[in-house]
C-alpha cells in the first residue's frame, strides 16, 4: 500500500514535470515558428524600371553625402550645415517646390513676388530643418525600393534605421528635369512637405494675400538670423 | 488626461453616441480638393485651448521630467508602455484580417516581456520583427469607415469622429486598468503622456517656432498621418497626389 501509493505519487509528479516541459516546448515552438513566420513573411521579388533605378541612384548618393558629413565629428556644426546644404541645394528642385507649394496662388503673384517668395522660402527652409539636422546623426538608411508615379515622376522608399527616428519611413519624389533626377518632395510618415506648407500658406494667402505671406516669411527669417 | 484613464466606466454610452455620430457626420460635408474642415472655428478654439494647456501646465510638467529623466530612461519607460499597449495591438491586427502582423506582434511580445526585461529593451526589432502600430481607428478605416472631419478634442488634441471612437474602443480593450485601482490606472496613463510629451520637447518647440499657422500645419500632419496609418504604408498612392504635384508654371496644369 505504502509502495504503491508513493509509486503512484512518483508517476504523478513526473507527469506533472514533463506536461510543464511539453508546455514549454510547445509554447517555445510555437514562438519559433511565428518568429519565423515574421521574418521570412514579406518578401516579395522587384522588377525595376529605368527611371526607378536612376532615381534611386540619385537619393542614394544624396543619403551617403549627408550621412558622410554629418557622421564627420571633426568639422564644427555650422560648416556641415554649409556642406549638407550644399547637397541638398544640388539635389533637390526648390524652385519647383516652391511653385507646388503655392499651387494655384503663384499665379495672383507678381513676377517681383514671385522671385522674392521663392528666395525667401528656401532660406526658411534651411533655417528650419537645418536647426534640426542634427538629430539624424548616428542613423542608417534602409532602400526600400521605388515606384513610378503620374507625371513621369518616381518615389524612392526609405526607412530609418536606428538612431532617435528608428523605423520612419521616409519617401523621397523625383522629377526629371533636363535629364536631371531632382527631389520635389520630402513625406516623412505620409506627411508631405508640399501639402503641409501648401495648406498653411493657403490660409496666409487668403487671410491677407501675397504681402501677407512675404511678410511673414521675412519676420521668421529674421528671427532665425537674429537667433544667431 | 487624468479623467481619461477614468473614464472607461461612461465607455458604453460614448462608443454608441459617438458611433452615432460618425454615422450622421461621416457621410456627408466633404470639401473637394481641400481639408475636410466644417468645424474649424470649433477647432481653432479648441486648439488655442490645448496650446494653452500645454504651454502652462503640461509642458512645463514634461520639462521637469526631461530635466530629472535621462534620455535612455525615457526611451525605455516609451517601449515599456508600448510592449504593455500590445493587447490592443494583437486585437486590431486580427479584427483588420492580418495574421502575419498578430503573429509578428505577438512575438515581439513575448520576446520583449522577456530577453527585454518587461519590455524595456527591444531585442525583437534587432532580430528584424517588424511592430504593428494598428488601434481601433485604422480599423475601422480599413473596412472602409471613412474618418469624417477634422476633430480636435480637448486635452487629447487632433482627431476625427472614427479615431475618436477608435480611441474609446481601444481605452476599454487595454487589459491592465481591470487589474489595478482607477487611480493607479490613471497615474499609469498620465506617466506615460508626461513621457512621450518629454521625448517630443524639441519638436513640437521648434514647430511652434517655424510655422506660419501651426493650426493648419498640425491638421495637415495628422490628416496625412492616420491617412498613411490605415493604408500600412502600403505603395499605394494617396487620393489627393494628382493635384499636390502639378506644377503651376506647366502649360497641363493651366486648367486652373
Amino acid at each position: 500500500m505504502m509502495i504503491s501509493t508513493a509509486t503512484q505519487r512518483m508517476t504523478m509528479l513526473r507527469r506533472i514535470e514533463s506536461e510543464r516541459t511539453g508546455a514549454i516546448a510547445r509554447v517555445g515552438a510555437l514562438v519559433i515558428a511565428m518568429t519565423a513566420l515574421s521574418v521570412l513573411g514579406p518578401h516579395a521579388a522587384l522588377a525595376v524600371t529605368e527611371s526607378e533605378a536612376s532615381a534611386r541612384a540619385v537619393v542614394e548618393q544624396t543619403v551617403d553625402e549627408v550621412l558622410a558629413i554629418l557622421s564627420n565629428d571633426s568639422v564644427p556644426t555650422s560648416e556641415r550645415l554649409r556642406s549638407i546644404e550644399e547637397v541638398v541645394y544640388g539635389r533637390f528642385d526648390l524652385q519647383a517646390m516652391s511653385r507646388m507649394v503655392l499651387a494655384r496662388n503663384w499665379k495672383s503673384f507678381s513676377k517681383e513676388q514671385q522671385t522674392e517668395y521663392v528666395a525667401e522660402f528656401k532660406k526658411y527652409l534651411s533655417n528650419n530643418y537645418g536647426s534640426r539636422i542634427e538629430r539624424y546623426d548616428q542613423q542608417k538608411v534602409d532602400f526600400l525600393g521605388a515606384r513610378d508615379e503620374p507625371r513621369g515622376d518616381v518615389v524612392v522608399r526609405t526607412k530609418i534605421i536606428g538612431g532617435e527616428f528608428e523605423g520612419s519611413q521616409v519617401d523621397y519624389r523625383l522629377r526629371k528635369q533636363s535629364e536631371k533626377w531632382l527631389v520635389i518632395d520630402v513625406v516623412i510618415e505620409g506627411i508631405s512637405m508640399v501639402s503641409n506648407f501648401r495648406d498653411q500658406f493657403k490660409q496666409v494667402v487668403s487671410d491677407g494675400g501675397p504681402e501677407l505671406l512675404l511678410r511673414k516669411l521675412r519676420e521668421k527669417n529674421a528671427a532665425k538670423v537674429a537667433l544667431e | 488626461m487624468i479623467g481619461w484613464g477614468a473614464s472607461r466606466q461612461c465607455t458604453g454610452w460614448m462608443l454608441a453616441t459617438l458611433t452615432a455620430a460618425t454615422l450622421v457626420v461621416g457621410g456627408c460635408a466633404s470639401s473637394p480638393g481641400g481639408v475636410n474642415d466644417p468645424w474649424e472655428g470649433m477647432n481653432r478654439g479648441v486648439f488655442r485651448f490645448n496650446e494653452g494647456a500645454d504651454r502652462y501646465v503640461i509642458e512645463p510638467a514634461a520639462k521637469g521630467w526631461d530635466f530629472v529623466m535621462p534620455d535612455p530612461l525615457e526611451r525605455a519607460i516609451d517601449r515599456f508602455f508600448d510592449n504593455v499597449g500590445f493587447p490592443v495591438k494583437f486585437v486590431n491586427d486580427l479584427l483588420q484580417a492580418k495574421p502575419v502582423a498578430a503573429a509578428q506582434d505577438l512575438s515581439r511580445f513575448v520576446i520583449n516581456t522577456t530577453l527585454g526585461v518587461a519590455g524595456f529593451f527591444d531585442p525583437a526589432t534587432e532580430f528584424g520583427i517588424e511592430g504593428h502600430d494598428e488601434d481601433f481607428g485604422q480599423t475601422l478605416g480599413y473596412w472602409g469607415v471613412p474618418p469624417g472631419p477634422y476633430l480636435v478634442l480637448p486635452i487629447i488634441g487632433p482627431s476625427s469622429p472614427r479615431d475618436t471612437v477608435g480611441l474609446v474602443a481601444d481605452s476599454a480593450g487595454q487589459v491592465y486598468p481591470y487589474f489595478v485601482a482607477w487611480w493607479v490606472s490613471s497615474a499609469i496613463t498620465a506617466t506615460d503622456l508626461l513621457n512621450r510629451r518629454s521625448l517630443a520637447l524639441d519638436e513640437i518647440a521648434a514647430e511652434r517656432e517655424s510655422a506660419l499657422d501651426l493650426y493648419a500645419a498640425v491638421r495637415n500632419a495628422w490628416v496625412s498621418y492616420r491617412e498613411n496609418q490605415v493604408r500600412d504604408r502600403e505603395e499605394q498612392e494617396s487620393d489627393r497626389d494628382d493635384d499636390l504635384y502639378s506644377d503651376p508654371e506647366d502649360d497641363d496644369a493651366a486648367s486652373d
